[in-house]
Parts: structure tokens; sequence; C-alpha cells
């Protein structure tokens, strides 16, 4: 259950706060979680589908978006390796968020219930720098908005789109600012794969609360990406996470840490846990490992262990953020230790976050592994903020 | 030396507090108005200024197209397919709040866009102020500054009931604007702002765009960049500057701001007598003394600095008190400047007045500096001559009566100069001013010289009518020269200018009346309900229009759409389209031509008429073109005529509709003129107008006689502001007789004094005064008329036509000029009751002893 709506709210509040901090940055976790108070208003998630049985998956319609729903990203990451051996991960990410289930009917071809943003993030190895920005619009105009066939989903010009008309994959992927530019195409080495129960990742006790989630964790990329003017020829892997809910706040959350690994010997492995604000386990931790062969295993909350290493200071928020870890999974006798390709890969975004590319190494059994793979932190800037948030308190 | 002599000076004017208070009063109300003009002015400029920034924020580019806009598919495909992030739609318009008669500028945003531009309006989501899904999902909402919510009386939930053009409407305030400061209070004051689509919705403007702002990254780049955003433009929209924009918009008002400060610098000039006469007095009372300190030893340079230290004292109290003034006078002021500026340019709310340190300084250092000006030349009269001449009081008025003529040349040199100014410029506004300014000071200085001979000339009558005395107060009016003639001078241009602008006004609202009559020919005129939401462009809509023309009783209808359009050149230009036929067509009046020749030309679309003041701003003539940028791309018009107009003096283009509607996809109306039958009664027939309207909408319905008895009252409401300053100078220039008849007679005590020991009785002493004032205000009333009507002339056909390119016919009111010479003798009349009364009662002993 990675990304919770949380986070698309508090992505949302930071579209909001950003726009004062264009100009003068001022404290935006503070302003942007009064925003995502509001957006996450009572009652808000009434009219809206909600996701309380699993069911299969239909493509290419599920691709495209689900209106119904409240919420819904489409995620790319991914590791990229240029001829001359740097290695750059990348991130590209684009969100839908419906303010009302349902709208009264205008006139003006403006009025859109639809908030979509997008966020783009490459770090260079090499260079050790990483430079990200983001994209707002509403979903009106065609200046935003997805679609299942021909499979596109886009936000100003930053956009996906199947290179075939007819198939979903292989996509392309574009985007650029003044600073970073990418444009890969990605094409899924594995079978699509349902998270959780059958695609229902259970968010919380109640029913509803819950999300529809399926990843391609393997896909073959090939393309540019471009750095300050310069193109540079990359080829890589990347993964993509497929989600859509209208799930409310689970209470005492605090943030979470997740993991998308890439091994070399074939398999994935996509791990999870939410930080408690009691320091308790979380039942809803989760996990799943995807064989060479798409074969699935699942991992329950009690067969990961998690152990937070060397912590990174955010000059700029503050935070500090594990960027090193130690990860038992038990079931599987595999030992594993995460490094950072670049410490400071936190998305200078209103409500900021850790997403980076990661190194992994480590042993199962006697067999020495390694991988690369994808972090995602949240919750360190402001302790408990998150919790109060949510009314957990 | 020195010390003695700033003793000295002190004890005179303490000694004369009612000299030194009329010297203070002088300088005070002469800097007053000049602070206050200068004040309303600024404040309504940065008011300007400010609303400007809040809704241009930092874009250095506007897209702009005709009154109906810019597709929104531009947009879009800025965004969209070039990936431009600093780049914002805005749709924008008037409305007015229902039973407040509030006009509101409606700002009309994308949120997401605001950030790069007008990040205020980004930010308004945080913190809560405003939820962002009411205003983005829901229609007809929008969100107030807090202090104009307040003075609504409006709070966020509640409704608000509006009108767009004639559309009854709703608004739904969902939150308040932050203004902390002064400033932003100003700028937010007047403004609505709303997401795009509800302002489209507002406006009736689905699928357009009022502009598109952008930052356009400055250098090299900068060429490059626009090119590739006019590769996008459809043809009749152009990129321009914002500076460009807003500057167009603040040089609509400079003509009327220009006219305002000069006649506040003729208020100062007034003043400057006042300054001139009082120093002049106190250095003629202090001869003797002055010719003491001399003989014992101060030199000359002592005594200049000396009397100019006291000038410059009296100054600096009096510029204090000015400066208090001038902004209390000013407070009331920028309401008529900004009742002006609604009334004919633009919708503007000026919330407070702006204490601009600037304008202080600028009223501080005239009001000083024209004292110090005025106190030279006693200064230097005080000095000049030698200590003993300097004792004698007789010697001055000789070579007063002999300088006198030097005046008239130096007068003449003036007048000289002034029409030299106008003859050899033929545009400039400042260079018409200087002539006024040339000859004004010109014809005053003749005062002097014609006093003498009036004198003269009525000495014999006086003596006939009043014996002795009469002959002895127009003696008494040369043999004290130094003074009565610079107060009759004084005098003299306080009369003529209040004669000049009473001249200049009755001709305007005369020209004006006859045009009325002459150009609103038809009998019921529909309009949407405020003058200025109209001239925004919001009119009539289709549906509205169908339903008003289907009310029966009308033998004739005219239409009319005002809108903006672009030229060629870059200018937006207001275009009157007519929707007239052979029945219903106005009659115009066409400099060096009839339009009964140019109609057929203009009927069928040949051709544009422009109007005179837009003839002259573009030096435009007949056979002439202007090029507009219409939906179709450019199109050339050729100029058929110049019409009368006096509806604006920035100048329009008038078009015949089927000309506008080739090249423009813009069917809407701004107003309908009907000609109602012969036999059916115009009562029922604009009942007949309301009632088609209702409810949905409300309109305007004004009869011929209504709507010009409005223009007129617009017209009368204008040049309030212009009376409120004549009046002042009157006032300036009353204060400056009445202390120069204060001083002069005060200074006969003793004089008066042997009289009165000779056998005069203080009654006799009471007529003597009055009738010498009366005197010198008889022929200050009487230079004042020529004078007056002089620069009535330069008035109405060179500053005028220079500042408004308006041809008026001069109309002289005998009336006028009576009352102009009777104010004249009354005021000096009034100003020689006091000294009358002071004299009559002092003991001729007393008198006798003042020495």
């Amino acid at each position: 259950m990675r990304r919770d709506p949380l986070l698309a709210a508090l992505l949302f509040g930071a579209t909001l706060v950003l726009a004062a901090c264009t100009q003068t940055p001022i404290d935006s976790g503070q302003a942007g979680s009064i925003a995502v108070a509001e957006a996450m208003g009572g009652g808000g998630a009434e009219g809206f589908a909600r996701a309380t049985e699993a069911r299969p998956f239909v493509f290419p319609q599920d691709h495209g978006p689900h209106e119904d729903f409240r919420t819904e990203w489409w995620y790319f990451t991914g590791n990229l390796d240029t001829a001359g051996g740097d290695e750059i991960g990348f991130q590209l990410t684009f969100f839908r968020h419906a303010l009302a289930a349902d709208a009264p009917s205008r006139t003006s071809r403006w009025a859109s219930r639809e908030v979509w943003f997008a966020h783009f993030a490459l770090g260079e190895g090499g260079r050790g720098r990483f430079t990200a920005a983001e994209r707002f619009e509403r979903g009106a105009l065609g200046m935003a908005g997805a679609r299942a066939l021909p499979f596109s989903v886009w936000v100003g010009d930053w956009r996906v789109e199947s290179v075939n008309g007819d198939k979903p994959f292989p996509v392309r992927l574009v985007a650029s600012t003044d600073d970073i530019g990418i444009d890969l195409t990605v094409d899924p080495r594995k079978p699509i794969v349902p998270q959780g129960n059958r695609g229902l990742s259970q968010k919380g006790p109640e029913a509803g609360n819950a999300s529809y989630y399926y990843s391609a964790t393997r896909l073959a990329a090939r393309g540019t990406v471009t750095i300050h003017g310069e193109p540079i020829s990359v080829v890589g892997s990347a993964w993509l996470d497929r989600e859509w809910s209208t799930s409310a706040l689970s209470q005492g959350q605090v943030g979470w840490d997740w993991f998308a690994i890439q091994l070399e010997d074939g398999r994935d492995l996509m791990l999870y846990r939410m930080r408690r604000a009691d320091g308790m386990i979380d039942p809803h931790n989760s996990g799943l490992l995807v064989d060479t062969d798409g074969t699935l295993r699942r991992l329950g909350p009690d067969d990961v262990r998690y152990e937070p290493g060397r912590r990174w200071e955010s000059p700029r928020s503050g935070a500090a953020y594990p960027v090193e870890w130690r990860l038992w999974i038990e079931p599987l006798g595999l030992e594993l230790e995460v490094v950072p390709m670049i410490d400071m890969s936190e998305l200078d975004v209103a409500v900021r976050y850790w997403e980076g590319a990661i190194r992994v190494q480590g042993k199962e059994g006697r067999q020495p592994v390694n991988g690369r793979g994808f972090l995602e932190m949240t919750g360190y800037e402001t302790p408990g903020s998150l919790g109060e948030l949510t009314g957990g308190r | 030396m020195s010390r003695l002599l700033r003793k000295s000076g002190r004890r005179y004017l303490l000694r004369h507090p009612w000299q030194l208070a009329l010297s203070v009063l002088g300088v005070a109300l002469g800097v007053a108005v000049v602070v206050s003009i200068d004040l309303a002015n600024e404040s309504a400029e940065r008011a300007f200024g400010l609303g400007m920034e809040a809704v241009s924020g930092r874009a250095t580019h506007q897209i702009v197209a005709g009154e109906r806009g810019i597709d929104e598919s531009v947009y879009v495909a800025l965004r969209v397919e070039l990936g431009l992030q600093e780049v914002a739609p805005v749709v924008t318009g008037n409305l007015s709040v229902a039973g407040q008669g509030l006009l509101l500028r409606v700002l009309g945003i994308d949120p997401f866009a605001e950030a790069p531009i007008r990040a205020r309006f980004g930010a308004m989501f945080e913190a809560g102020d405003v939820p962002l899904s009411a205003f983005l999902v829901e229609p007809g909402t929008g969100v107030l500054a807090a202090s104009t919510a307040e003075r609504l009386g409006v709070a966020p939930g509640d409704e608000l009931a509006i009108r767009t053009g004639t559309r009854r409407d709703t608004l739904h305030l969902v939150g308040l604007l932050r203004a902390d400061t002064a400033r932003e209070q100003q700028a937010l004051g007047d403004l609505l702002v709303v997401d795009i689509s509800v302002a489209q919705e507002l406006f009736g403007l689905e699928g357009r765009l009022s502009r598109i702002d952008l930052v356009v990254p400055e250098g090299a780049d900068e060429r490059s960049w626009l090119d590739r955003v006019e590769t996008r433009l459809p043809p009749g929209a152009t990129i321009q500057t914002a500076e460009a924009r807003t500057q167009a918009m603040a040089s609509m008002t400079q003509a009327f701001r220009l006219n305002l400060t000069a006649l506040s610098l003729l208020a100062l000039l007034v003043g400057m007598f006042l300054i001139y006469n009082a120093m002049m007095f106190a250095v003629v009372q202090r001869r003797a003394q002055i010719g003491i300190v001399r003989a014992l030893g101060a030199t000359r340079r002592q005594v200049a600095l000396a009397i100019l230290g006291e000038a410059a004292a009296v100054g600096l109290v009096g510029t204090m008190a000015g400066i208090l003034l001038g902004i209390l006078l000013g407070s009331g002021l920028v309401r008529l400047v900004t009742t002006t500026i609604n009334d004919l340019y633009f919708v503007l709310s000026v919330t407070r007045i702006d204490v601009s340190p600037v304008s202080l300084a600028k009223g501080a250092a005239l009001g000083v500096g024209a004292t110090l000006l005025s106190a030279l030349v006693p200064a230097l009269e005080a000095t000049s001559t030698s200590p003993r001449i300097a004792m004698g009081r007789s010697t001055l008025e000789d070579r007063w009566r002999r300088g006198a003529w030097f005046a008239v040349l130096a007068g003449s040199t003036l007048l000289v100069v002034g029409a030299a100014l106008i003859g050899l410029t033929e545009r400039s506004l400042t260079a018409g001013f200087t002539a006024m300014l040339a000859l004004v000071l010109g014809f005053a200085s003749f005062a002097p010289a014609l006093t003498v001979l009036l004198m003269a000339g009525l000495r014999p009558v006086a003596r006939r009518a009043a014996g002795v005395l009469g002959a002895m107060a127009t003696r008494g009016v040369v043999s004290s020269l130094s003074r009565t003639g610079v107060a009759i001078a004084a005098l003299m241009t306080a009369v003529a200018v209040t004669v000049c602008v009473g001249v200049m006004i009755d001709s305007f609202r005369q020209t004006v009346v006859r045009w009325l009559a002459t150009t609103l020919v038809a009998d019921v005129y529909v309009s949407p309900p405020d003058r200025t939401v109209g001239r925004s462009g919001l009119g009539l809509d289709g549906d509205l229009s169908a339903a008003l023309l289907a009310v029966p009783g009308a033998s004739a209808v005219a239409s009319v759409r005002a809108v903006h359009v672009q030229e060629a050149g870059g200018q937006t230009t207001r275009l009157i389209v007519l929707g007239v036929g052979e029945d219903s067509k106005p009659a115009y009046e066409i400099l060096d031509g009839s339009f009964e020749q140019i109609w057929p030309g203009f009927s069928s679309g040949q051709g544009v008429l422009v109007s005179e003041p837009y003839a002259r701003r573009r030096s435009v003539a007949a056979g002439d073109q202007v090029v507009f940028l219409t939906d179709r791309g450019e199109r050339s018009y050729p100029v058929l005529g110049v019409y009368r107009d006096y509806a604006t003096e920035l100048g329009v283009v008038a078009m015949h509709s089927s000309s506008y509607l080739r090249s423009w996809d813009d069917p809407g109306l701004t107003g309908i003129a009907f000609f109602v039958e012969p036999d059916y009664d115009i009562e029922t027939f604009m009942s007949g107008l309301v009632e088609a309207a209702a409810p949905e909408h409300e309109i305007l319905v004004q009869s011929n006689r209504a709507i010009r008895d409005e223009a007129i009252a617009v017209f009368d409401r204008t040049f309030t502001i212009t009376a409120v300053l004549r009046l002042l100078v009157v006032i300036v220039a009353f204060v400056g007789v009445l202390s120069a008849l204060m001083a002069l007679q005060l200074e006969r005590m003793r004089e008066f004094g042997v009289l009165r020991a000779n056998g005069l009785t203080p009654g006799q002493v009471w007529g003597l005064v009055v009738l010498q004032s009366s005197l010198m205000g008889l022929v200050a009333g009487i230079l004042s008329l020529p004078v007056g009507l002089v620069l009535a002339w330069v008035m109405i056909h060179i500053v005028n036509v220079r500042a408004f390119g308006w041809t008026l016919s001069m109309a002289v009111n005998p009336i006028l000029l009576g009352q102009a010479v009777a104010v004249s003798i009354g005021a000096s009349a009034l100003a020689g009751l006091y000294p009358s009364y002071k004299l009559a009662q002092a003991s001729p002993a007393l008198a006798l002893r003042e020495e």
C-alpha cells in the first residue's frame, strides 16, 4: 500500500503551497499541512466509489483513469546507465485527485473537479546531483488527463503514451524542464502483478479503506536523458506502480518507508512499512517477491525486519532521513544492505519527501546477492505532524 | 548687527500680528492647493498602479486581442504543446454589487498557473483561507479582500447580489483575500477574484480569454522566445509588453491630471502675489528703520539676508500649515478625481489618500521657494538705495510710479513670449500651459500702470460723486502704488482666472449640449445600467436584444456596439460599431464635409469615421487609412471623414455594423436606440422594454431627454473639481487683497489721524477707506475682463485642443462677466471693512503718536 492517499493529499496541498513558495520561500510544511486538512476534510469520501473487494484487472481499461475514485497515480521509477558507465536514477509520476465526487453542470470548459500534478526527478550518480520539478493542471481542456486507449497520461507537456496506439506497451515517457529532460521507452519484461489480496490492497480495518494496486516490477528502459542541454543515451530498468482508491487515513500513522528492489538474479522485491506514532508494527505492512518467471510470494507484517542505519539530514527541511538500511526477509533467508545512490534525494516540493535510487547488496544464506532499486521515505520532516493531520490524536 | 536685524525683524512681525497671519495664510493656502491636487493625483495614480500590479503581477508581456479576447485553445497550446510554465490565462470584467453602487474588477484566474505570475492568488488557498474545491468546482464562487467584504457586510458563506452588464446574478463568497498592509488593501480593494471558469460564465465569455499573461525571459532569448509564441497566435491577437499596456491606461488620464496640476500652480502663483505683497509691505513700512540700521553700519548684504530670513520664517510656517491643510483638502479632492476617472476612463477605487513624502517635499520646496522668490524684490528694494534715501517713503512710491512703466515693458515682453509659445508650438500641452503662465504674468505686469491711468480717469468722476473724499480715494490708490499695484494685480489675476475658467466651462457645456441635441436623435435608449460596466464591453446579450427588438411600437432601430480593438501599430482603440439604417442614422457633424455625402460609403462598409480627438491624436485625416487586427487578420479601412465627438477625448473610430461583422465574430450589442412610432406612447413603449428584460436582466431605459440630462450631469461632475479649484483661487486672492488693504490702511494710521484731527468724522474715514478699496476692486475687475477673455481663448483654442483634441465654440455669458466685476468689487469692499473699522475706532491722538 505504498503512496497512501495521504501522500497524494500532501502533494496536493503542496501544489497550492508551491504557488506561494515560488516567490517567497516559507515554511511550507506547516502551510501545506493546513491545506491538507482542508483537502482531506470530513465527508470528502462521500459519493466516491470504494475498493471493497478484489476484482480482476482488465486491460487496457485499467491503464486508464478511474474517475469514480478520488485518487489515482501512475508511478514510474528506475535506474539507468550511460555508455560512459554513469548511473542515473529517474522518477516520473502522475497524480489525479478529484475535489468532489460529482460537479454541477457548467458551461465553461475550465470547470473541472479534478486536479492533476506530476513530479519529475533525476539523480546523477556520477555528479551526486539530484534535480526535481513538478507541474500542476486542472483536468480540463486537455491540459492534463489520462486515457486507456491509446494509453496516455499527461500533465502539460509531460506525458506517458503508448508507442503503438493499439496496445498499451511499450510506452514512451517524456518530460523536461529548463535543466533536465527525459525521453525513455519502457517495455515490461514480466507480467503485470496484482498487489495485496489479488489487487485489493487493504489500508485499514474498515471495509473500503483499501486501494486497487498493480505493478509492473521490471521494465526494460532505453532512451535519452538530457542534463543542462546535453543529451545522453541511456539503458536501464524501470518499475511501474498503479493505484487508485478513495481511502481514508489510518490513525496513528506518522509516515512510511517503501522499497522497490530489482535483484541481479532477476527477482523483484517490494517492501513497505508504515511507521506508527506508538512504535508498534502496523498490521498492514506488506511485501511481495516476484520471481524471474513472474511467480508471486507474499510477505506478511512479521516476515520482514527493518533496521534504519545512517541518517542524512536535509539542509533544506531539517528532516533526518535514514538513507541506509539493513533488511532481513526471514522466510527467504535474505539479508540486504541498502545504500542510497545520492544522499540528497529529497524532492524540493512544498511537502518534501525522499525518493531516490538505491544500491542493494547482501546474501541469501551463503550466496551473495546484488541489486538496485528505489526507496521512498515520508514523514521525517516534522515528527508527528502526519498523525495530527489525520486526526490521530 | 545681524542679531539686531533679526531681533528687529521679529519684533516688527510680532507687533503686526494680522499682517503676519495673512502672510502665513497666503503661503499656506497656495501650498495647500498645490499639495492637495498633487496628493489627489498621486493617490489616484498610485491606486491605479497598485491595482494594475495586483492583476498583472510579474507578467512582462500580455497576449491580447479584440473585445472578445482570445480563444482559450491558444493558451492550452502554449501550455501543453510548448510546455510554457510562466504563462497564465486571465478573464476580466467589471460587475456591480446590487444596491451598493460598488463596482468590482473581476479577475478570473487559474490557480495552478498563478505561481510564477501572481503568487498572491496561488497562495490564498494555503492556510485554508479559501477552500479550493468550492473555488474551482462550484459555479458563481469568488473571493474578496477582507476589507471590501467588511464594507459590503458579507462574510464567507454569504451570497452577494450582483449584476454583470444587464444580468442579475448571485455570487457566493467562499473566502477572503488577506491584505496585511494598507498598500495591499489599496491594491486588492476593488478586486473580486474568481476561478477562470466562473469569470467566463459571469461574462458569457465561454471559450474566450481576456488575455494571457507571460513572463518572457530577458536577454538574448527574448526575441526567439517571442517568435515561438507568436507562431501560435491567431489573427487579431498580438503580444505586447505589460508596461505598454499599463502606460496606455495611465496615459488616458494624463491630460486630465495635467490640467489639475496647472490649475493648482495657478493658485500658488496667486499665493506668491500675496507673499510678495506682504513682504514688500514689511519692507516699505520699515524703510526708515532700514535706513537707520544701514546708517549704523549694516551692510546691504546683511539687510537683504535679514529680510530673506524673515521671508523664510514666514514661508516655513506657512508651508507647514499649508501641507497640513493640503492633506485635509486632498482627501476631499481625491474623491472628485476618482469620480471623474470612473465616469470617463476606467474603474478605479481609491480607498485612501496616499500621503507620499515626495508630494509633501514638492509642496514644501514650492512654498519656501515661492516665498523667498517673492521676497527677493523687496529685499533688493530695501538694500539698493542709499541709507539716506531709504528713509524716505515717497522716494519709493515715485520710483514705483516710474517703475510701473518698466513693468509694462516687461509685461509686453512676457506677452510676446506667450504668444510666440502658442504660435511656434503645435501639440505641446506644456508649452500651452507655459504660454498661459507667461500671459498671466504679462497681464499682471500691466496692472500698476493701468491703475495709474484708470485712477486719473476716475478722479473727476469720483470728485463729482464723493467730493474731496472721492479725489483723495483715487489719489490714495496711486500714491501707494507699491502696495495697491500688487494687490490689484493679484486680484485681477484671480478674477481673470475665474473668468477664463468660467468662459471655458460655459463654452464647453454649450458645445456639448448642442452636440447632444444633434447626435441623440432617437427617442428611447437602452443600455446596461452601469456606464462603466458598459464601457468594459459587456452589453446586451443576444437573447435580451431579441426580446427588446420584439417590443411593439418602434418605427426604427439603431444599435451600438462599443468595443476595444487592436491597431496594427499596437495601440488599443475604441471602436463604435453602428447598426443604423437610412431611417435611424445619426446626425453626425463632419469637419470639412457633410455626413449625407459620406453616408452611402459608410453604411455600405467602405470605410470608417474617426472622431476629432482621434484625428488630432493620431494625425489622421479623411483619405488616410486605419489598420485593425480583426478576427480575419489585418484589415485596412479608409477614413471617410472626421466627426465631432465629445464623448471621450481618447478618440474613437466609428464603423458600420455591416463592416464590423464581416471581420469580427462579435454579434453582441452595447446599446439599442429606438425611434418610437409617432402615434405610440413613449412611456408605454419604455415600460414594454423593461418588462421584456425582466426578471433576468436589469436594463437602463432612458428617454432622449433623460440621457441628455445624464450626459450633462456627468459633464458637470467632471468640472466640479475645476469649480472647486476656481473657488480656492478666489479665496487666495481675497486673502491677498485683504492683507494688502489692511497693510495699506493700517500704515496710514497717522495720515488718518491728521485727517481726523482736521475734522474728518469716523464715518467719513470709514467711507474713504471702503471707497478706496472698492476702487481697487473696480480696477481689478475691469482689467480682469479682457485678460480673462484672452486667457479663455487660449484655454479653449490652444490648451483644450492640445489636451483633448476638441473644437469648442467660445461662448461668453455677459452675466458671468458682470459677476466677475461684482465679485472683485465686493471682495475688495469686504476686505476694506475691517481696516476701516479699525481706523474709525482709532483715537486721532493715539494715531498721531504712532510714530
